[in-house]
Formats: C-alpha cells, sequence, structure tokens
C-alpha cells in the first residue's frame, strides 16, 4: 500500500513529480469534490496529471442525487440539523476542557512543579479533552447510524447507479489522487458513495484530500476570523492511515510557535502523529507504515522536529 | 521627542499670513502625530471649540489662537487605534454655528448627517468593509410584511447571499435600523465579502426600517411580536430558512440593540442568537434618574428587570461597544450578567464612539463567530 502525501498545490506544484515517482501507467482517479461547484474546473490539474485524469465527479453526482431522490435529501438535511446541534454541545463542552488544560499549563509556566502534581494534573486534563472527543464521536456515530437506518442511501435508485458508475471507475484507474478543498463537503461524498480506496493501488493526496485518508479528521484554525478556534475532531476518515493526524498549511493555520498550546495537540492525539504537510511537503509511506524522517512532526512538548517522534 | 507641528509653527517669527497659508495647506486638520490630534480652525470668531462625544475628553474643547493670527488650535491626546467623530464651533456675539471642519475632507454619515473624523495612527478602514470586485454579490428583494401586531404593513429589504441555493437551509440574520446598517455600515458589502471569504456562513438578512424607532424598538411588546410571530413566519413560509432558534439571529445598535434583547427575552424559542452593538442597555442600581430623558423610560425599567431576573434567552450573545461612548459602562457592567445567565458571550471593545462606522468596524467580529464560515474545513 503506498500513499504520497503532499503539501498544498497552490504555490509549489509536486503533483506530477510524485505521480511519475510512482511509474505507474494508466488513468488517474482524481476526487476533487471538495471544491464544490468548481469540481469540473479541474483542467489545470489534469495537465499537472500528464492528461491521464477521470474525475469521478463526486460532488456533481452528490448534486444529482440530493435533486432526484427527495427521501435522501430530507434524511441529509436533517443529519446536518442535528449534526450542528450536536457539534455545539461538543464545541462547548471542549472549550472548557481545554480551558482547564491550558490553565495548568500557565500554571507549571509560573510556578513550576516541586511535587509533580501539576504534571499529573495537566495529564488529566488533556484526558478529559480525549473524553469529550470520544463523546462527540461515539454521538456522531450514533447519528450516522441512526440516518442509515432511516433513509439507507443503498436503497436510493440514484444512489445505487451513482455508486456502481464510481466503482467502475475506479476500477479502471491505477492511481488515485484526492485534491484539497472543503474537507467536510469531500468526506460526505466520499461516504455517501462508499468509495473504497484498494490497497494495492497507490494513493497521491494533499491538504483536505490528505485528511479524509486518515482515522480522526481533525479540524484546526488558529487565526480564524472569530479569533482562536480549538482544533476539533471533525469525523472518522477513511482509515488508510489512522495513525496520523495530518496538519496541512500548517505554517500558516497554527500557532506553531506556541509550544504549550502545540504540546496539548500533540498530547491530545498522542496515538497518532501529527504530521506539518506545508508547501513542498512530500511524503511517501509504503505497507510498513513508516513516515520518512524527512517528516516534520509535533512532539509531545509541542515543538516541530524532523522524523518520528512519540 | 520631535516637537510637535503646531509647536513649530507658533516659534516662527514672523507668524505672518504666508507662514500660516503654507502650514494649513501642507497640513489640513487635524494634524495627527503619535498620540496626539492637532485640530485646527482658520478663521475671525470670539471662541472656536471641537465639539464631540469623547467620554475623558473636555467638550467642548477649546482652541487657542495661534500667536495675533486667524489660526486656532488645539491639541488632544489621541491612542493609537483611535477614532473620532467631531466637528468645529464657532461663537461670533450671540451666533453659535457648528460644522464640520473646512480643513478635513474626512466625513463620517449617519442618518442625522455627516461629521468630521480624525483617525489616530494605526486605524484603517477594514478591508473587508470595502468593495471587493472579487466577491459575488448578492441579491437585495423587496417585500412587505403584513403585521397585526404593528398594525400597518411592514416593508422588509432581503438579502439573499450569493449562489443562493432553495435546496439548502440558511440562518436568518434579522437586522434592526436595517436601512442605516445598509446606508451608513456597509452591511451588504460586508455580508458579500464576508461569505466570499468564507468568514462567515451563507446568510439570508431581513432589514428592517421602524416607523417611530424610539417607541417601537424600546421594548416594544407589538414589535417584538412582529419579528418573533410574524416576520420570521412569512420568511420561513417563502426562503429555504433553517428551522428553531438556532436558526435566527436578531441583531441592531443602539436602541436597535434593546429592540434585539427584548424580542429575545419576550420569545427565546424563536431567537438563538444576538448582535447587539452599543446596546443602550442603561439601568439603574437606586432610583430612577438615569439621565436618558422619557425616551429612555420603558428601556431602563426593561434593563432594571432583566438584572433583577437575568435569563438567557440565547445561546449566543455578541456584544461590542466603544470606549469612547458613555454606554461603555452600562454594557461592560451587562457582559457578565449576561455570562452568569448561562450565554456563551464574546464582548469587543474599540477605542470609537456611537457612530456606524464603529458599528460597521466590529462586524466580522461579530458575524464571524455567530455564523462562523467554512474557513476551518477548507484547506486548499
Amino acid at each position: 500500500m503506498t500513499t504520497i502525501l503532499l503539501g498544498p498545490q497552490r504555490f509549489t506544484v509536486t503533483a506530477r513529480a510524485a505521480l511519475r515517482s510512482l511509474g505507474v501507467e494508466g488513468a488517474v482517479a482524481t476526487v476533487n469534490a471538495g471544491w464544490e461547484e468548481r469540481e469540473g474546473e479541474d483542467r489545470e490539474l489534469d495537465s499537472v496529471l500528464d492528461g491521464r485524469t477521470l474525475n469521478l465527479r463526486l460532488h456533481a453526482r452528490m448534486a444529482d442525487v440530493l435533486a432526484k431522490d427527495p427521501d435522501v435529501a430530507a434524511a441529509a438535511y436533517a443529519f446536518g440539523e442535528q449534526r450542528d446541534t450536536l457539534v455545539a454541545l461538543y464545541e462547548l463542552r471542549l472549550r472548557h476542557a481545554l480551558a482547564a488544560a491550558y490553565s495548568v499549563q500557565h500554571r507549571i509556566a509560573r510556578h513550576g512543579d516541586p511535587t509533580g502534581a501539576a504534571a499529573a494534573a495537566l495529564e488529566e486534563s488533556v484526558r478529559t479533552v480525549r473524553t469529550v472527543d470520544r463523546w462527540y464521536l461515539a454521538e456522531l456515530a450514533e447519528l450516522h447510524r441512526r440516518r442509515e437506518e432511516q433513509a439507507p442511501p443503498s436503497q436510493s435508485e440514484v444512489v445505487a447507479w451513482h455508486r456502481g458508475e464510481v466503482a467502475a471507475d475506479l476500477a479502471s484507474c491505477r492511481v488515485v489522487v484526492l485534491t484539497g478543498g472543503n474537507v467536510a463537503t469531500l468526506l460526505t461524498a466520499l461516504r455517501l458513495f462508499d468509495v473504497r480506496l484498494p490497497e494495492h493501488v497507490p494513493v497521491i493526496a494533499w491538504s483536505a484530500g490528505a485528511m479524509v485518508l486518515t482515522g480522526k479528521v481533525v479540524l484546526f484554525h488558529d487565526y480564524a476570523p472569530q479569533g482562536d478556534s480549538d482544533a476539533s475532531v471533525w469525523d472518522r476518515g477513511l482509515g488508510r492511515l489512522p495513525d496520523l493526524l495530518l496538519l496541512p498549511h500548517a505554517t500558516r493555520r497554527l500557532r506553531l510557535d506556541d509550544k504549550a498550546r502545540m504540546s496539548v495537540l500533540a498530547r491530545r492525539f498522542r496515538k497518532r502523529q501529527a504530521v506539518l504537510l506545508d508547501d513542498g511537503a512530500r511524503l511517501r509511506i509504503d505497507a510498513d507504515g513508516q513516515l520518512p524522517q524527512e517528516a516534520r512532526v509535533v512532539t509531545l512538548a509541542g515543538t516541530v522536529r524532523k522524523g518520528q517522534h512519540r | 521627542m520631535t516637537k510637535l507641528a503646531i509647536n513649530r509653527l507658533k516659534e516662527r517669527r514672523p507668524l505672518d499670513a504666508e507662514s500660516v497659508d503654507r502650514f494649513v495647506a501642507r497640513y489640513g486638520s487635524p494634524i495627527v502625530e503619535g498620540e496626539r490630534a492637532t485640530f485646527l480652525y482658520r478663521g475671525e470668531a470670539d471662541e472656536v471649540h471641537v465639539r464631540h462625544r469623547v467620554v475623558g475628553l473636555p467638550d467642548p474643547l477649546r482652541m487657542r489662537r495661534v500667536g495675533a493670527s486667524d489660526l486656532w488650535a488645539v491639541t488632544t491626546v489621541l491612542p493609537v487605534g483611535s477614532r473620532v467623530e467631531y466637528q468645529v464651533e464657532t461663537v461670533r456675539g450671540s451666533t453659535v454655528v457648528r460644522f464640520n471642519d473646512p480643513l478635513n475632507t474626512r466625513l463620517a454619515h449617519g442618518p442625522f448627517g455627516a461629521s468630521s473624523v480624525c483617525a489616530s495612527e494605526g486605524y484603517a478602514v477594514p478591508e473587508w468593509a470595502l468593495p471587493d470586485p472579487e466577491a459575488r454579490a448578492g441579491e437585495m428583494v423587496d417585500l412587505v410584511v403584513p403585521s397585526k401586531a404593528l398594525g400597518r404593513d411592514q416593508p422588509v429589504q432581503v438579502y439573499l447571499p450569493a449562489r443562493f441555493q432553495s435546496a439548502q437551509r440558511y440562518p436568518l440574520l434579522v437586522v434592526h435600523d436595517g436601512g442605516d446598517y445598509l446606508a451608513y455600515a456597509a452591511l451588504r458589502t460586508v455580508l458579500d465579502n464576508l461569505i466570499h471569504r468564507l468568514d462567515m456562513a451563507p446568510v439570508v438578512a431581513a432589514f428592517l426600517t421602524p416607523k417611530d424607532r424610539l417607541v417601537e424598538y424600546a421594548n416594544h411588546a407589538p414589535h417584538s411580536r412582529f419579528v418573533a410571530r410574524e416576520l420570521r413566519p412569512y420568511l420561513t413560509e417563502r426562503l429555504p430558512l433553517r428551522e428553531g432558534p438556532q436558526g435566527c439571529c436578531l441583531m441592531g445598535a443602539s436602541f436597535g440593540g434593546i429592540a434585539s434583547l427584548a424580542a429575545a427575552v419576550r420569545y427565546p424559542d424563536a431567537v438563538g442568537s444576538l448582535l447587539l452593538q452599543s446596546a443602550s442597555l442603561v439601568f439603574t442600581d437606586i432610583g430612577h434618574d438615569h439621565g436618558g430623558g422619557p425616551a429612555f423610560d420603558p428601556v431602563v425599567k426593561f434593563v432594571n428587570r432583566f438584572r433583577a431576573a437575568p435569563s438567557a434567552p440565547v445561546d449566543r450573545l455578541f456584544m461590542s461597544c466603544g470606549i469612547y461612548e458613555p454606554l461603555i459602562t452600562p454594557n461592560r457592567s451587562m457582559a457578565p450578567v449576561f455570562r452568569s445567565a448561562g450565554m456563551d458571550v464574546l464582548s469587543v471593545e474599540a477605542r470609537d464612539g456611537h457612530n456606524w462606522e464603529n458599528w460597521r468596524d466590529r462586524l466580522r467580529d461579530g458575524l464571524s463567530w455567530l455564523f462562523p464560515g467554512a474557513q476551518k474545513f477548507v484547506y486548499e
């Protein structure tokens, strides 16, 4: 199983070199549903990928389903409303849980920790944050389950037809490329059409496309217009790279110099390697799942280093 | 420390008309130097004042004649990031005249006319408040909503965001003093830009213009009923709006803030969030002497009642206020009251006053917090 993760492609295009490095001939399936209504504007993408692309058009298919199948559409809207309510509750809990962790951290910075009690308090605070994350994912899984039960997409003729086409297109391709864009839209489309990425097919992905390959899709933006925005779990990903937490545009979106904050992030997702995917990044991960040495990861201390760091 | 330009002029000998001409032509008014602003006026008068409403500075701010010339000047402190609206006042005998600073071309507009603007270092009009050719414009639709509560047909201007799709569900933003927000706070441009930049989620906005503002916006039951029980259902029948209280936000400035809060308090089942700008949250701790005049009587009664038994009519409340306006004290006092009642409150202050440009400049803070855009989701 080969996966190549790239940095954002807007200013530093490395996708062509990555594709050629695979040495694989044949068609390249592209998934750029994250571009939403611009999904069809993919000529440049096709050109970068040597004119070999077959766009799965998942966003257009999703719009078609919503227009033609009122049951699926109604279920999607209902799910969206329920999810919004859940996310509001999650963010409320998360903010307070993270605030506690940061407060303990500030106290350690000011007063030290002669007895070790503060370190234990910090560990426990971060554990609470993990509990909140787990609670959210469990509730979300229940929402997904109920939605599947009430209006199973598999029973929709329109969905079934598209799924058949997507599966056939995928089967005809030798490489899959997932681009950046809106990660929520991309994930929704992949889920609706039950897109599975065969292990033997190499995948090249960047930005949102890379994030959906992980076990948990984590959103982050320390410079959002509404101020600090805590990193939050959005949903389960496709699980192709279950041990990674991928952070595209890390330099632009994260306060990497705030070691305390970065340390909480790394500790919170300590079972995963937090990997920065900035411009120019190119990481090839093969069957052994090992990150290459040039990978820049966030350590538990909140620093950024190259190589694997637990 | 470099001498102020006006002090250098005062030292000039001879201080003749030509020197003053050159000085005024070079600097205009006001002259902003570091944290100092010097206001100028040229002409004959018995007295000349700068009139403003900045709490903490003397008003009127008396100008002094520079030497024996016809130039008048006064220097005051103006911290970085400040923005002050003012006028010049001349006194000749018993005649007092107030007008915009003839030496300053920078004006701010409002429903009661224009004022001159003094912006200190560090202040800039936010670029997201200026027209952006890249941003796709939303559409304005004129509707008339029949209202039993108000006993009239109420005109409403409705903003539909760019790429409006009937298959989507949009939150509703109800804007009190909607005409003024459009005319003086560039709200349509701001919505276009913030939505385009993914700083805020697309919304449908309903712009209301009152008939008798001081009555209808001062905790007026019929107005609250109109908003919650007539306007929202009317729009929901015709537009793809989100249901439930979370789908509706009320906003307003000054008395419009009171109208928003009052409607939410009366109909918490219909409103999920509030955006209050320099809300007239005047209250008394004892007695009834609030100093706001009769128009404020129902407002003070309402705020006093709220303070006595705080409730949380909405989940999220954004409030902004200028620190140079008298309402900063009640606004600061109310933020903890709102919080302790259980609402999620974001309070923002600015070195500005009770005016539309202050409210414009705080819109991104409020709208992006209440309606977070897709930025967190987009990784190109």
